[in-house]
């Protein structure tokens, strides 16, 4: 990847955020998978298992359904162990959205498919739910 | 997104603050989701408040306390305490006291407090092609799909559809997302709500999030057992919607889904569901939970002539878990007698999973807070098992109403066995 690239997206959830990227390859679950109090993934499903999610920019392939995902991002955010942003490569269930919306984190899904080649764990990424893309900091 | 008049009113403040921040949250959904523009709703079904997790009884009171006033009925959902009578459970006063709040809350915005999954058995019955939106995935399946009204799986936002009475036109309020997405061939001959909970469960898993078309029912399931039927499936599957023939508003006895993706559910699919939730010690449950969903008025009658004349054993506790409208019907149709009599508690608002039983939640280390040691919990709906494994954490037993009140009676497991009719 180029130093300061940029790849367009559909914003889900406005807002900017800014934070290391952590790549999954696999579905998560915000109930069950998530310990709320540190943020850590606790799912055993998850290759994040281990991992803190806390002012990270969570890469998902999907989120799996459950209609009380809002319940427990909203309370991550309530204590402070909330991701910085989401990037989704699918679509996700409404109640992932309102969490998103009422925690104030920004949701975006690339529409440029060079995003998921070029994306590495680590890198500081922006995500901009107001302008519609994700990029690369440049400082990063 | 095209808004109407009264929309953009609510946008620039005309009703007030509260609902101000409600229109632009979902208008943000809509956006979200590419909605072409918002209905009117007639109905929803909202968040408790609960007091198990931080900061949420506060943020129902602070939509409250902005003068939120509700645009169209409203029933509440489940809550972590029974806020008639929490001492009877073992929550501490503490819990109770701020659940309570909830309440005030909730009346205050002239919600209808019911706390339960099942508003439906407390009077909320929106009907065909009602647009509504409901946080319980339970309400959302049964409403797609045995009244026939449209709901999406909400989360908080259904108390801004309450509020504001509009929601963005997209996912199940679209005519285009109501058809059928696979054929379950059902060959299994599910009698009774525990096994619609685990024909549910096993469907679910065939199917994920799709809508799937019931065929090959012998009968048509009684209410109680289409309840049972949509929230297994909104367990183990992100189901919104099922399809039965003759049933589902409005597809008649002629529907077969034809041509969609297959799959088949048999009996030794649906004694495999229960087989997998019989992970405790067949003489170690310390509790025996019946009401899965929240009991209708019938499944309460069940229970008391289950219980009638019986005794339940040293060292189970046996709950009954409903809603306070069946509660009160059901007191005052002599029901409660024969089971309290037994030695049952019948609680409400609340559940095992939704109590401070649950380790999954976070509660103010000033609430003074501790699960209790559980060994297992038996239990009659595969939904209750579901959730006791992932959020109580300790091994569950799963088998019929009637052999889990004959468990609970002799202190030993009845599984329940397999069918081959």
């Amino acid at each position: 990847m180029t130093e300061g690239s940029r790849w367009s997206a559909r914003a889900l959830v406005r807002g900017l955020a800014e934070g290391p990227a952590m790549v999954s390859g696999t579905a998560l679950s915000f109930l069950g998978d998530l310990d709320i109090r540190t943020g850590r993934v606790v799912g055993a499903s998850s290759d994040l298992a281990g991992r803190v999610v806390a002012g990270r920019v969570l890469v998902l392939p999907e989120t799996r359904g459950s209609a009380g995902a809002w319940r427990f991002l909203y309370q991550l955010k309530v204590h402070g162990t909330h991701p910085a942003a989401l990037v989704l490569r699918t679509l996700p269930d409404p109640s992932v959205v309102q969490g998103a919306i009422l925690s104030e984190v920004p949701v975006v899904m690339p529409s440029d498919a060079g995003f998921w080649d070029a994306i590495r764990d680590g890198e500081i990424l922006r995500v901009d739910g107001d302008a519609a893309c994700v990029a690369q900091n440049s400082n990063g | 997104m095209h808004l109407s008049e009264r929309d953009r009113a609510l946008l620039d403040g005309a009703e007030g603050e509260a609902a101000r921040q409600a229109m632009a949250a979902l208008v943000q959904l809509a956006e979200a989701y590419d909605a072409p523009d918002m209905v009117d709703i007639g109905y929803a079904h909202v968040h408790a408040g609960m007091a198990l997790y931080k900061g949420d009884v506060e943020l129902i009171e602070s939509v409250a306390g902005q003068g939120a006033r509700m645009a169209v009925p409203v029933s509440t959902n489940i809550a972590n305490a029974d806020m008639g009578d929490w001492a009877s459970t073992g929550a501490p006063d503490s819990l109770g006291k701020l659940q309570k709040r909830a309440e005030a809350a909730h009346r205050a915005m002239g919600s209808a407090t019911s706390f339960t999954c099942t508003p439906y058995w407390a009077g909320h019955w929106p009907t065909w092609n009602m647009h509504i939106a409901s946080i319980e995935s339970g309400v959302t399946v049964f409403a797609n799909s045995v009244l026939g009204a449209r709901s999406n799986r909400d989360g908080f936002f259904a108390t801004y559809a309450g509020i504001t009475g509009r929601y963005p036109r997209f996912g199940l309020h679209l005519d285009e997302n109501r058809r059928p997405t696979h054929r379950v061939q059902v060959t299994a001959r599910p009698r009774g709500t525990a096994d619609f909970t685990a024909l549910g469960y096993a469907v679910g898993r065939a199917v994920t999030n799709g809508v799937p078309l019931i065929a090959g029912l012998d009968r048509r399931p009684d209410l109680d057992e289409l309840d049972a039927l949509g929230v297994g499936m909104a367990t183990s599957g992100g189901v919104a919607m099922f399809v039965i023939p003759g049933v589902t508003p409005p597809f008649g006895p002629e529907a077969d889904g034809a041509g969609l993706p297959e799959a088949e559910v048999d009996e030794g699919a649906l004694a495999g569901i229960f087989g997998e939730f019989s992970t405790g010690d067949e003489t170690g449950f310390d509790l025996v939970h019946l009401g899965c969903p929240h009991a209708s008025f019938e499944e309460m009658k069940h229970y008391a002539r289950l219980l009638e004349g019986r005794r339940v054993a040293d060292g189970v506790e046996v709950w009954i878990t409903t809603n306070r409208v069946v509660r009160q019907m059901a007191r005052e149709a002599g029901l409660l007698a024969p089971m309290l009599a037994a030695g049952a508690k019948v609680v409400s608002d609340t559940c095992p999973i939704s109590c401070h039983f649950a380790c999954t939640c976070s509660p103010d280390p000033a609430l003074g807070v501790e699960p209790p040691k559980i060994r297992t919990i038996l239990v009659d709906s595969a939904k209750q098992a579901h959730y006791v494994r992932d959020m109580i954490q300790c091994p569950t037993l799963l088998t019929t109403s009637e052999l889990a009140v004959e468990s609970a009676c002799t202190g030993r497991f009845h599984p329940r066995p397999r069918r081959n009719d």
